[in-house]
């Protein structure tokens, strides 16, 4: 990238404030189950910020790759029910980043329309006769 | 022709489950600075809605704002729109089909009596009864009422269909005009540019398929929530502004530098758009960023606002001196627009 460098890391300590926010959503989910979502990207970040607040949250235990519309990465920070969610477009550019403070981000769940569509595709499947069942089936859902 | 199916059981049926939704409207929601509870009721929206009916038409415009719509590489999130909407008629990307596609776009209009959208790229030509711009035949002011009257919402895509554009610059030798010249019953969204964000087109036509209702606009008719911000204020440049660092000429130290293009003529303080924050290309840059100033492409009228290299302080008054006091002034005026700006993108977040 050709733009200057503008600030040293966290220069105007956003990545701390941010990290300040998150706390408070994540005693919020602890006391009552409230669910807070931060996007990332409405926030004045200079990449290196970015860098500072995931150093703040560290790893935790899970990570998820998902393949719907392109890639998409959740991954579960070092605090249980913080969540960092990546949605990568065209040319894997970012396009949704934003933190998730809940016990599971909505994306992850099975929706219950999916669920309905699966079930009855499955049933057609039990009774299917035997040649039919090795092909591959392209409709999910 | 929009079909019957829900938007849900047509990306089901392609193997696509409601989790495109939920990634859709939160990456709807992340640039129009939604709530995340209207994010995620504009999912559920989405996945009950219908294939949205949109007939295109092209006057008098130069391609831009199509090209700039149908920029994909693959099956991305970016290509949902065209999952979500029955693009009915485009004169561009149909014309090889010749009448047939007139027929199309007649039972199109038909089948969706008060439901369709009418996407506009192009000025209007007036002069001499509409002759200079004419499509099968017929002049675009007779298509334009023509397909307008029974439509749902009608989006003036660019800046020539929004505000004149390019046709309509000095001497404007068609008698060039809006959209929103010739037609007065209907509701008008704005997305100027030149040509605009793709994301500013998909964003807007996402919203009104979900919630079926027009967003927020501003006085010259555009979405807010991509129009709500001042290049000026959103810049990545604006600290050297602030102090005064400006490049003087193109490729000069302070250019290299990556200094204030002020005085290069850069035209940020008084343009709308949502270039500084979600740029081009998803994100890739911006006319700044490149290090040529602001044309103002998304104003009414920028082809004639006194010059693409000329100072702001210099369209109005002679010298360049004047420059250095207008930038003090500037820097104090745009503290404060600063925080109007803020105010406005936290009103916008309680919506």
């Amino acid at each position: 990238m050709n733009s200057p460098v503008c600030h040293p890391p966290d220069a105007a300590g956003l990545a701390r404030a941010v990290f300040a926010e998150i706390a408070e959503a994540l005693a919020r989910l602890a006391e009552t189950g409230e669910e807070t979502l931060i996007d990332l990207r409405s926030l004045p970040f200079a990449p290196t910020d970015l860098e500072t607040l995931a150093e703040l949250l560290g790893e935790g235990e899970v990570r998820c790759d998902l393949d719907v519309a392109g890639r998409s990465e959740v991954r579960e920070t070092g605090f249980s029910g913080v969540w960092w969610t990546r949605h990568f477009g065209a040319d894997d550019q970012v396009a949704v980043d934003e933190i998730c403070v809940a016990h599971v981000p909505e994306i992850l769940a099975a929706h219950p329309d999916d669920v309905a569509r699966a079930a009855r595709r499955m049933a057609d499947a039990v009774t299917a006769p035997a040649s039919t069942a090795d092909e591959k089936d392209l409709s999910r859902g | 022709m929009a079909e019957l199916a829900t938007l849900g059981d047509r990306l089901a049926a392609h193997g696509i489950s409601r989790r495109a939704f939920v990634k859709y409207a939160s990456y709807l929601g992340s640039l129009m600075a939604l709530t995340p509870s209207a994010s995620r009721s504009m999912a559920a929206e989405l996945a009950k809605a219908k294939r949205q009916s949109v007939i295109w038409l092209s006057f008098q415009e130069c391609t831009g704002c199509t090209e700039s719509i149908t920029r994909s590489y693959g099956p991305t999130l970016e290509d949902l729109i065209f999952d979500f909407i029955s693009l009915d008629y485009h004169h561009t990307l149909m014309s090889v089909s010749g009448e047939a596609i007139e027929h199309a776009r007649h039972a199109a209009m038909e089948a969706n009596k008060g439901k369709y959208i009418v996407a506009v790229d192009g000025a209007i030509p007036l002069k001499d009864g509409g002759i200079y711009s004419t499509t099968a035949g017929e002049s675009n002011l007779e298509t334009l009422k023509a397909t307008c009257k029974d439509a749902f919402a009608i989006i003036s895509i660019g800046t020539c269909a929004a505000y004149g554009g390019i046709p309509k610059a000095k001497p404007n030798p068609t008698g060039a005009v809006s959209v929103g010249d010739i037609i007065k019953d209907k509701p008008i969204i704005n997305i100027p540019g030149c040509p605009p964000i793709p994301e500013a087109m998909t964003g807007t036509i996402a919203y009104l398929l979900a919630f079926g209702k027009i967003p927020e606009l501003d006085h010259l008719g555009r979405p807010k929530a991509f129009f709500g911000d001042n290049i000026h204020d959103r810049c990545y440049r604006r600290p050297f502004y602030e102090r005064g660092q400006f490049a003087k000429a193109f490729d000069d130290e302070g250019a290299r530098a990556g200094w204030c293009l002020y005085e290069v003529g850069c035209k940020g303080p008084i343009t709308y758009n949502a270039c500084a924050t979600t740029k081009w290309n998803n994100g890739v840059s911006f006319p700044i960023q490149s290090g040529h100033g602001c044309l103002g492409c998304s104003e009414p009228d920028f082809w004639d606002k006194g010059g693409f290299y000329v100072p702001l302080s210099g369209s109005i008054g002679p010298t360049a001196k004047l420059v250095g006091g207008a930038a003090l002034a500037g820097a104090v005026a745009g503290v404060a627009a600063a925080a109007v700006a803020r105010h406005r993108k936290s009103s916008l977040n309680k919506g």
